[in-house]
């Protein structure tokens, strides 16, 4: 049986966010009350709204700024 | 030659160009010279273009030779640090090691030269547009204040005088807060009238790029010369670009000005707020119809542009994280890119369905009106290093206080104004912010323009001092 800890580095692990227990502590102090707000976003009931985002079959043309290293 | 020229509105500059009153390479030295006696304190700038004597020289010559381009031409204005441009670094506002971006002409950039405007630098921003203060720049109105952000740089340099106009970018605010907080004029076009091809992301479905300027008149001559269709960037939309100067000196009789009572006038500081309602007593005196007006759905809009923009913000940086070149941002730029892995997919989603909602609710109140008006920001610029503010008995941070009343246009990419409407008791400016319908900028400028020939705010120049006051008018 796993601990609870094992289950949050699995968490952690699945969502792709690599950090130590202390660094994992501020980042989720910080967001609490974000995720008060986004939970009150998720009590509204819009099952039929599409999207903003409309997904298009033709390709953009983006011309993205380039990182270079 | 005096530093001040350059502290004047482009109107004012190009009236004096195309006579021979003055030249362009005369402006970029006045330019110049207000940097070299103002920015060591303000740090409004990263970085200056080695070239722009060159630029301004061949714009004098075209001029003179009767090839005037429009307004800009021969105007030294500057850009936000996160434009690309092929002759001067680009850093997004950070200094973490082994960040480079490929040196090439953004797509404004490029229309901004091609309208004869002389690049004469970058202006500093907060890093990665992810944050409201813009460390270290300082509000020319009180250098112990912040200038807002995260075009906080273009905010200050504008104001100062240093440049009649400054590019921004804004994602929740980024060009209106910083206008709010130094008392400039800042635009931002609907999503998808101005091309975002060459300026690093925040957010792709929030970022807007937009001018700050010393007047109304100087943001509608840079949307003449920014926007339109550009294939390099999805998101710009093929419509008609009209003449945006036609907005200019126009009556505002029987135009419906909306004022939505809840979320924009439930929480701000008594003298924001007294400016504000005077503003909207100036129109209604003038014959325009103020028709108010209230949006419930706006108390769940916190959460939908969090949503979009944490999980927006850390798909670009996703490189940045995997290779740890997160660990050199700062803190609180690393800290909010780390926790967009929290959002979830379905929350992103639900933030989209949102957006959608609101579009539609403001194009039932957009059939009844025409503008939307309030503050841009609930709070004047407040001091370094402060990071909650008391507003009307409640504590907040300022981070939430001061995106508070500009996120929302940004959720409906709907074309928003801040323009100056007045002075707290301590002297700093405050921003009054007016809204449109989806590509209807003719309107929202037509307001505005209207508004600021009324008054004589623009006409207000800090002192660049703690606790400075207007060398203009007494607020």
């Amino acid at each position: 049986m796993q601990n609870a800890t094992d289950e949050t580095d699995e968490l952690f692990e699945a969502i792709g966010l690599d950090l130590d227990t202390e660094r994992r502590s501020v980042v989720l102090a910080a967001f609490r009350p974000i995720a008060v707000e986004i939970a009150k976003l998720r009590s509204l009931d819009l099952g039929d709204v599409y999207p903003a985002v409309v997904f298009s079959p033709v390709p953009g043309m983006a011309e993205e700024p380039k990182e270079t290293r | 030659m005096t530093s001040d020229l350059i502290g004047q509105p482009v109107d004012m500059l190009a009236a004096m160009l195309r006579q021979g009153r003055t030249s362009s390479v005369d402006l970029v030295s006045s330019a110049l010279e207000r940097i070299a006696a103002v920015d060591g304190t303000l740090q409004s700038f990263v970085c200056l273009a080695s070239d722009a004597h060159e630029h301004a020289r061949r714009a004098d010559v075209e001029i003179s030779a009767g090839g005037w381009r429009g307004p800009l031409h021969g105007v030294p204005v500057a850009v936000k640090d996160n434009y690309l441009t092929s002759d001067m670094p680009t850093r997004a506002g950070t200094s973490a090691p082994g960040i480079a971006f490929e040196p090439r002409d953004s797509s404004v950039v490029a229309r901004l030269s091609a309208a004869g405007a002389v690049i004469i630098g970058k202006t500093r921003m907060h890093e990665f547009a992810w944050g409201n203060t813009t460390p270290p720049t300082r509000n020319p109105w009180d250098i112990a204040r912040v200038p807002g952000g995260s075009s906080g740089g273009s905010g200050a340099a504008v104001a100062a005088g240093i440049v009649p106009i400054a590019l921004g970018s804004d994602t929740g605010g980024s060009i209106r807060i910083p206008a709010s907080l130094c008392g400039t004029v800042g635009l931002k076009p609907t999503f998808g009238r101005v091309s975002g091809a060459g300026v690093v992301p925040h957010s792709w479905s929030l970022d807007h790029a937009g001018p700050l300027s010393l007047t109304v008149a100087d943001s509608a001559h840079v949307l003449n010369a920014i926007a339109g269709h550009d294939r390099g960037d999805p998101g710009t939309v093929p419509v008609e670009v009209p003449d945006f100067a036609t907005a200019l000196n126009q009556p505002i009789n029987g135009l419906r000005i909306g004022v939505c009572r809840n979320h924009f006038f439930e929480r701000n500081e008594t003298g924001v707020l007294a400016a504000v309602e005077e503003a909207i007593a100036y129109f209604r005196d003038s014959g325009a119809v103020v028709i108010p007006f209230e949006m419930p759905i706006l108390a769940y809009g916190l959460g939908a542009i969090f949503a979009i923009e944490l999980s927006s913000s850390t798909a670009y940086h996703a490189r940045n994280i995997a290779d740890r070149h997160i660990e050199a941002f700062t803190d609180d730029v690393r800290i909010l890119i780390e926790m967009g892995r929290l959002v979830t997919g379905p929350d992103y989603l639900k933030a989209e369905q949102f957006r959608r909602v609101l579009m539609q609710e403001l194009a039932r109140i957009f059939a009844s009106v025409d503008v939307i008006v309030g503050p841009t920001t609930p709070l004047t610029a407040w001091p370094i290093d402060e990071n909650t503010v008391q507003i009307d008995g409640t504590e907040e941070s300022t981070l939430a206080a001061s995106w508070r009343l500009t996120y929302p246009w940004n959720l409906a990419g709907l074309p928003a104004i801040s323009l100056p409407c007045g002075f707290d008791g301590r002297g700093l400016p405050i921003g009054l912010q007016i809204a449109g319908r989806p590509f209807d900028e003719l309107n929202v400028l037509r307001a505005a323009h209207a508004y600021e020939r009324g008054h004589e705010w623009k006409d207000a120049r800090p002192s660049v001092q703690r606790g400075g006051q207007s060398d203009g008018i007494n607020p």
